[in-house]
């Protein structure tokens, strides 16, 4: 930012008005794209600080590492995918509030990523979001609220093709040969620190 | 005359308030109750339909569930198996469907659990657009609603497929279904 300025300024001293207007451009287009990336979870950026809440972002080359350690090809395709991960869980009850999730919806909405399937049982909640784009999927959330197990998002962003999806559903349908058995993830389980 | 014509518009506004009340009914009842804890509450988009119908998977199971729903553009479900009060919001729901716009399709009785079904064709009467189910007995409810391009066979394998309560009476449509 210091060099943008620097350079403003000596545009600007040097009369080189073209460059400065190219360069105001350049400004305000990095200021709106932190704004936009500040944004674009609210909900995470609201809420990963929250004392009880585990808050993980990791960006998409270390799901390309992680999917080094997947044995199937269809599924390493898959993760390979993955831009960004973010997740955030609150274990001791949801600090969320109906607001909170009226302003999600509302940017949601704004960002066409579309409400997808709502299955709601007794206190038990489970949405799932989804932004598409000429046959890929480019943005998964999925937002979750049980009492037992805790609440709290899911959001994957990536370059899903159907395709990709539809090869790991095949995979995935596949029967396993004799004495196989299908591998089955340990559950995550992170602790809470309270400070 | 030349002087009612500026009412002219308030009529047809009218009139296409009116529709949409009727069809905003049974959506207000739905929205009514989706907060509410005793009732479990699916809500399936247009979009998840038309995104399941393009995976092609080799699993048999999963192509007839492709096969029913690539048609279907939306599924709301309301449904409660133990409550006291079923047989008043069977009612209640009863009186909200506005019978003008659906046809009757089915109806069945037996002993205190009510069931029905109603159709919403296409103006030429060819396609079935929305399948209403609505179920009530005294500690039991279920509000289901399809929406999309309905064939009434399939709807009814999908009883099987859909683990909800109220869905097994969509295997009732095979059966009242007159065979050719």
């Amino acid at each position: 930012m210091a060099t943008i300025k620097m350079r403003t300024l000596l545009a600007t001293i040097s009369g080189g008005r073209q460059e400065f207007v190219r360069l105001c451009f350049l400004s305000v287009f990095v200021f709106f794209s932190f704004t936009l990336k500040a944004q674009d979870f609210g909900l995470y950026w609201k809420f990963k600080d929250y004392d009880g809440a585990v808050a993980v972002s990791a960006p998409g080359w270390l799901a390309k590492i992680g999917s080094l350690f997947i044995d199937e090809d269809e599924g390493r395709q898959l993760v390979r995918k993955i831009n960004k991960v973010r997740v955030l869980v609150f274990q001791d009850g949801s600090p969320l509030t109906a607001k909170d999730f009226t302003r999600f919806r509302r940017k949601a909405e704004k960002r066409h990523l579309d409400e997808l399937l709502t299955i709601r049982e007794g206190k038990n909640r489970v949405q799932i979001y989804g932004k598409m784009r000429r046959n890929k999927i480019k943005k998964v959330v999925v937002m979750f609220d049980t009492p037992d197990d805790g609440s709290g998002m899911l959001s994957l962003k990536g370059r899903f093709r159907l395709e990709d999806v539809t090869k790991a559903f095949n995979k995935m349908g596949k029967k396993p040969k004799n004495g196989d058995k299908p591998v089955v993830p340990p559950v995550l389980n992170v602790p809470v620190i309270r400070a | 005359m030349k002087k009612y014509l500026f009412l002219l518009p308030f009529f047809f506004l009218a009139a296409l308030m009116n529709a949409a009340a009727q069809n905003d009914a049974i959506t207000r009842f739905f929205n009514q109750y989706a907060e509410d804890e005793r009732f479990t509450v699916v809500y399936v988009a247009p979009k998840l339909f038309s995104m399941v119908s393009k995976i092609e998977t080799n699993d048999e199971e999963w192509n007839n569930v492709r096969e029913i729903v690539k048609d279907l553009t939306g599924l709301r479900v309301l449904t409660a198996d133990s409550i006291a009060d079923g047989l008043a919001l069977y009612k209640s729901a009863l009186s909200k469907v506005p019978v003008s716009e659906y046809s009757e399709l089915l109806t069945v009785r037996d002993g205190n659990q009510n069931v029905r079904f109603w159709t919403k064709d296409t103006n030429d009467g060819t396609i079935i657009e929305e399948l209403l189910l609505l179920v009530g007995a005294p500690d039991e409810f279920t509000l289901l609603s399809f929406t999309g391009k309905i064939d009434l066979d399939k709807i009814s394998d999908l009883s099987k497929a859909l683990d909800i309560n109220g869905a097994e009476q969509l295997g009732k449509l095979k059966k009242s279904k007159p065979k050719n």
